[in-house]
């Protein structure tokens, strides 16, 4: 089968900087992956050499096999960075633009894709007056216009609220399983985790992991997870940790965080209560894919 | 080609949302013939048979830029008489707007998503640039026809002319807008502002060719300067003096400035006087076959220089 997108040793250097450095991936049609890395990471850089905006100073890329720049870009659909409209035109003239720019769009398709982002209602604003949000949803609405087999979005949920960012999630997901390949950034990264099956994560212009999603957190796991745990006597909690061998940390009267072995965690809750600690709650500290990602980039590296 | 098409149809349907082409059309197309009119009919009804109408002068000179002829004729070239230019503040205009525009709304990296054959959109924003400007063009030969049409009937004026050379000559016009379109994108793209890219595209050949003049009458100021030592040991003087048969803006207006000689006779006035180094900046002394090469020339270097700054330029 050909692959939706491939890069093969993509690489672009700025001067003496290399902002992707030999990045090689491959991803199948049908496809959501998750393109994770702090903010100068080389996602945008990677997103624009797939789009054929920027030039490789080496290396190469293609979509659905064929090189880019090349016809594969007329089946691809982008929304890199933040969102841009001509704001003297309403929604609907910008995506009529589009789909006059791109060619082949039935004029049905604008109404089909506004509907699709819920955007139906602003449609006929001029999108100087729009806010954020509703500019993230045109622009996925955009996006969609010529039914592209592949998506190339990166931070498709900037500035939407969560009911926005849910829906965004679901429409991802709606296109996915019509065979739209989607290679997807996002700072969010508990949405990536909601989304994806399979994340590229890159630092530095390297890619430091291609793989499935659990596998990124299993390697996570091993290195242990923190809990909060919240007891109704919060010193004989950190004693009992103590003796039981972990380092916790107290939190306020009664509570304390402590990190633990992945393979502990289920009898932890029975060892305290041999040691005689009343548990009320405990909860993970934080969300799993944090955890992993922030282990795999290091202390340095955010979520971008 | 449809790429290209799609294109002019995009950026057409862009352009005629956009108020400036409308004011433009409506200086261009009302205001001009409107105050030629006024004009003819004041100096008609107050100096026919005056002191000033010596064997039918005032006929002439109303005929001269009132008749249906006469008001087509100005309607070229009065655009190509101002300063700057009607002529090049279109051009700069449409440059703001179908290059400035993609980059000062961050629009390059969407266009160019959505249709990735950038020569097909460089085609095809010249393209719409050159239909516009045909449309205020033609525009402006129309209306001003029908004004003059419409003037016969208060003004002593008649339709004859030689309708065929003037329609010739605006479509020549037309076509050496092209050069100057080009340079215009040109410049918009090379500095990555609008804004100054319009003043670039509106001063920069004027403020070249103004140079030269200035080195010019230095270099020909007695006793010997280091100008004109410099030029004589180079043995440049021949080509330098023939320099402004090549400029851009007296090769530019060469279609629109040619009836020149025939309006001024229209009004009385002798054509034959010598107006110097003014004359070739206004191409007095140009022949249109010499100027529509030179136009073209331009055009091909500024078209290939415009097409390798696209084709490699990373889009930020």
């Amino acid at each position: 089968m050909t692959s939706a997108i491939t890069a093969s040793s993509l690489t672009k250097r700025y001067g003496r900087v290399r902002a992707v450095d030999a990045v090689s991936f491959d991803i199948q049609p049908g496809e959501i992956v998750g393109f994770l890395g702090p903010n100068g990471a080389g996602k945008t850089t990677t997103l624009r050499m797939l789009a054929g905006l920027v030039r490789p100073s080496t290396g190469s890329c293609s979509l659905l096999g064929s090189p880019v720049p090349g016809a594969g870009l007329r089946e691809v659909g982008t929304m890199i960075e933040e969102p841009s409209f001509y704001p003297y035109l309403t929604g609907r003239g910008n995506l009529r633009h589009a789909a006059i720019l791109h060619g082949g769009v039935p004029e049905s398709r604008i109404d089909e894709v506004l509907g699709f982002v819920r955007m139906e209602r602003a449609a006929d604003k001029k999108v100087r007056a729009y806010s954020q949000g509703m500019r993230q949803r045109l622009a996925l609405a955009r996006a969609l216009l010529w039914r592209p087999r592949v998506l190339l979005l990166d931070e498709p949920t900037n500035g939407l609220d969560p009911a926005g960012i849910a829906e965004v999630r679901e429409a991802l997901r709606t296109v996915a399983a019509e065979g739209v390949t989607v290679l997807v950034s996002s700072h969010i990264l508990a949405e990536i985790e909601k989304l994806v099956e399979r994340i590229l994560a890159i630092d530095r212009g390297v890619l430091r992991y291609d793989g499935p999603l659990h596998g990124l957190l299993e390697a996570a796991g091993a290195g242990g997870v923190e809990y909060d745990i919240e007891a109704t006597d919060g010193p004989a909690l950190v004693a009992a940790l103590e003796r039981i061998g972990y380092a916790p940390v107290a939190r306020g009267e009664r509570g304390a965080s402590v990190a633990i072995p992945s393979n502990q965690a289920a009898g932890l809750l029975a060892r305290l209560g041999a040691e005689g600690v009343e548990v009320i709650e405990a909860r993970r500290a934080t969300a799993t894919l944090e955890e992993a990602y922030l282990k795999l980039v290091g202390a340095e590296g955010r979520p971008s | 080609m449809s790429a290209v098409v799609d294109v002019v149809r995009a950026e057409l349907f862009k352009a005629f949302r956009k108020r400036r082409f409308y004011a433009l059309a409506g200086l261009y197309w009302v205001l001009l013939p409107v105050v030629a009119l006024i004009t003819a009919a004041v100096l008609d009804r107050n100096l026919t048979g005056s002191f000033a109408d010596q064997n039918g002068t005032i006929v002439q000179v109303v005929q001269g830029f009132a008749s249906p002829f006469g008001l087509a004729r100005l309607a070229l070239m009065a655009p190509a008489l101002m300063s700057p230019t009607a002529y090049i503040i279109a051009v700069a205009l449409f440059a703001g707007l179908f290059i400035g525009e993609e980059r000062s709304h961050h629009m390059w990296k969407t266009t160019l998503a959505v249709q990735p054959a950038r020569m097909a959109v460089l085609i095809g924003k010249l393209t719409s640039g050159m239909i516009l400007l045909g449309l205020l063009l033609a525009g402006g030969l129309a209306t001003a026809s029908l004004a003059g049409a419409a003037g016969m009937l208060f003004l002593p004026t008649t339709f004859g002319g030689t309708w065929g050379s003037l329609v010739g000559l605006f479509a020549l016009q037309w076509l050496h807008l092209l050069a100057a379109l080009t340079l215009a994108y040109l410049l918009v793209f090379l500095v990555r502002s609008g804004t100054l890219g319009i003043i670039l595209v509106i001063f920069l050949p004027a403020l070249l060719e103004g140079l030269w003049a200035i080195l010019n009458t230095l270099q020909q100021l007695e006793p010997l300067t280091r100008f004109n030592a410099v030029f004589q040991a180079l043995r440049l003087k021949q080509a330098w003096e023939g320099l402004p048969q090549l400029f851009f803006t007296a090769n530019l207006y060469a279609p629109a400035r040619h009836p020149l000689g025939a309006f001024v006779r229209s009004t009385g006035a002798s054509a034959n006087a010598d107006l110097g180094p003014i004359g070739n900046l206004l191409g007095q002394n140009l022949t249109l076959p010499h100027a529509a090469l030179v136009m073209a020339g331009y055009t091909v270097v500024f078209g290939l220089w415009l097409a390798w700054v696209l084709h490699r330029r990373d889009i930020e």
